[in-house]
């Protein structure tokens, strides 16, 4: 059977780590949960880094237009895979961000690159009027 | 995130402690001996809890700014969360990195000499 968590934050970037903390600490349950180790840090830490970087884009485009909405952020526990979706109803959000050139010192657009290295599956689509990013991993 | 100073050798270490992500990397970028381009330092990470890409931008920019000016900004003492931020970014090779911050202390005092 899957459980499902969901948390209803402020559209407000100092919520960010309350959001990060909470990703971190669904996947540290689940990994317990499946026996996989107390040592399994670096699944929570891949949780807790997209999530951040998922959350502060949503706040992001928020800021955009005028007043931030609500972020919805999900998590589903299957029996080996762990899913996350992030929901916010603000301006539309376009993943056609080029990767930065390091050469260059860039100082944004590492965001997307960590969340596509970190899950094993990521999708991003607009949906009933909000974005909606979806990012799972398997252990 | 907390951020301490202290001198060694007559190069400043600026230690991290905490987190550095959206919330914070603002203040990070506001600290003087970090925004200050022509001042070379040493940050220790190694109390460092966790860095999004946010916390990454900030210590780029700085970073950038320091060298245009002639001055450098040294890592040491990352752990392994915060090292795989730099490994996946690539920004790992921008910067120099020591697992000890004496060593980095040795380095930035060697560069000041050879200036």
């Amino acid at each position: 059977m899957n459980s499902v968590i969901t948390l209803t934050l402020p559209g407000d970037i100092r919520f960010s780590r309350l959001a990060s903390q909470t990703a971190s600490n669904t996947a540290s349950l689940f990994t317990d949960t499946c026996n996989a180790g107390a040592g399994n840090w670096e699944f929570s830490h891949a949780f807790e880094l997209a999530v951040s970087e998922a959350f502060t884009n949503a706040v992001n485009y928020g800021d955009r237009m005028q007043g931030t909405r609500n972020i919805t952020i999900t998590f589903t526990i299957e029996q080996r895979k762990l899913t996350v979706a992030i929901r916010d109803a603000n301006a539309p959000f376009s993943a056609e961000t080029p990767e930065p050139d390091i050469e260059t010192y860039p100082e944004h657009g590492y965001g997307l690159m960590l969340i596509r290295t970190l899950m094993d599956t990521v999708t991003i689509c607009r949906e009933n009027g909000e974005n909606v990013i979806t990012m799972t991993k398997q252990l | 995130m907390t951020i301490t100073e202290t001198l060694s050798s007559g190069i400043t270490i600026v230690e991290l402690c905490g987190t550095i992500d959206a919330s914070t990397a603002p203040e990070l970028q506001r600290h003087q001996a970090i925004s200050d381009p022509t001042q070379t330092i040493v940050i220790d990470l190694a109390r460092l809890d966790f860095l999004d890409s946010s916390g990454l931008g900030a210590i780029i920019g700085a970073a950038r700014r320091k060298e245009e000016s002639g001055a450098n900004m040294l890592l040491s003492c990352m752990n392994q969360k915060v090292r795989r931020v730099f490994d996946i970014t690539g920004t790992v090779r921008l910067f120099h990195i020591f697992d000890e911050t004496a060593a980095a202390i040795d380095y930035a005092t060697t560069l000041r000499k050879s200036q």
